[in-house]
């Protein structure tokens, strides 16, 4: 996907999550649409760097990066950028962006039937086992260190 | 690829978008715990139903501009949690030796749970690239470089991943938040446990951990997006130079002790 294209895919889910926030999460329309748009500026700038950068780590690394570092107490701007972002409700942006992929299901379908149940029931437990895994080594760390 | 030529499939999303959001999340109690449903959910099976080829609402074209999309929108994900992040970087890094060792959790928790239930199942090499990982695009690249993606472990991983694609979100959602509304596990150790290492199965994850703890909200994000951050970056290489070599010495170790007699050469991925 080229550059304009992902530029127009980031502001088409912009605006159903700026219109998905008012109606499930009363946020208001104004403030969440300038903390979306500065999260595409974040977004597009971190995918800039993958680009440019040689040293190859993922996007979502770069992208990481520069959304830490303009919020982290270092920057001069954070409370400014913090403000508008956090008008963005995670879950508003997550309805979207599963819309999509919902949408896209379609076109394994075919080899999905193709598939014994066994299949299924080996992928629930991957699923599971790294979600209780992970999070009983959390629980018992975290109570380890006296954080929880 | 024009984005914007096939526009029909905007205006599916852009309305599935507003229904969801308007029915808003609901609660239904199950045994001790809560089953939520979150707006994110109905809208992918919403999506999902509506993009069944015998319908023929969405076509093939339209399914791939979907999919293209989604990997570039949870980049916005990555964004919106690092911003959460940001301000709070130091208390990420108090929290620095739980968030490392939980990461053991999310790399070998496939193969603990996954691979003995596949070989009970019956699944011959297959059960290894089933397990290795939790098997997303990364991943595959690495069956694929060391097996081929026509050998069993090859059919292994593309099953995961496509059940991954079709139900990991939705059943990750159910589960944290059942898990979250029992009780067992602080909302924290939750919230790294859903950095599972795929934008839309963590996005789930969180959500409804967050939608279980709404005082605690930032927090939640902050460890889960951490918890993501590890997992995608370091999964590459651990998967690759640790969990695979692992489950191969598991699979040849457990499979006489728990596989089926005669049934080596059953290939049902």
């Amino acid at each position: 996907m080229n550059f304009r294209d992902m530029f127009i895919a980031l502001v088409l889910i912009g605006i159903m999550t700026t219109t998905g926030n008012v109606i499930g999460y009363n946020m208001p329309a104004g403030e969440a649409a300038i903390g979306y748009a500065i999260m595409l500026i974040i977004t597009l700038l971190g995918v800039g760097l993958t680009h440019v950068i040689p040293i190859k780590l993922p996007m979502v690394f770069w992208v990481s990066i520069v959304a830490l570092l303009v919020t982290s107490p270092i920057s001069p701007i954070a409370t400014t950028i913090t403000f508008y972002t956090s008008k963005v409700d995670f879950l508003a942006l997550c309805t979207p962006i599963l819309a999509y992929a919902g949408l896209a299901i379609g076109k394994d379908l075919e080899a999905f039937k193709k598939m014994s149940w066994k299949i299924i029931v080996v992928a629930l437990a991957v699923y599971t086992g790294t979600f209780l895994c992970a999070t009983a080594i959390a629980q018992i760390m975290l109570h380890f260190e006296g954080l929880i | 690829m024009d984005i914007l030529k096939n526009w029909r499939i905007h205006c599916i999303a852009f309305i599935i978008v507003i229904v969801c959001e308007w029915i808003g999340a609901k609660k239904i109690p199950l045994g001790p715990g809560v089953l939520l449903f979150l707006p994110m959910l109905y809208a992918m099976v919403i999506g999902g139903i509506l993009s069944v080829p015998k319908l023929k609402v969405v076509k093939t074209a339209e399914m791939n501009l979907a999919s293209a999309i989604l990997g570039i929108t949870t980049l916005m994900l990555v964004t919106k949690l690092g911003t959460v992040i940001g301000p709070l970087v130091v208390k990420v890094a108090q929290s620095g030796l739980a968030l490392s060792l939980q990461e053991l959790g999310h790399f070998l928790g496939t193969v603990i749970l996954g691979l003995p239930i596949a070989i009970a199942l019956g699944l011959g090499r297959e059960a290894i690239g089933a397990t290795f990982s939790i098997d997303r695009e990364p991943n595959i690249a690495i069956i694929s470089e060391k097996y081929g993606l026509s050998s069993p472990e090859g059919r292994g991983v593309m099953s995961i991943y496509i059940c991954g694609t079709l139900f990991g979100a939705v059943w990750l959602g159910l589960l944290a938040g059942y898990l979250a509304a029992l009780g067992i596990f602080h909302p924290y150790a939750l919230a790294m446990g859903a950095g599972v290492g795929s934008g839309s199965m963590m996005a789930a994850a969180s959500g409804a951990i967050k939608s279980v703890f709404p005082d605690k909200a930032n927090e939640i994000l902050m460890y889960a997006g951490a918890s993501n951050l590890l997992t995608t970056i370091i999964g590459i290489y651990f998967s690759l130079f640790v969990s695979l070599p692992v489950t191969e010495k598991l699979y040849t170790l457990l499979k006489p002790i728990l596989g089926r007699k005669n049934d080596s050469k059953e290939a049902d991925a």
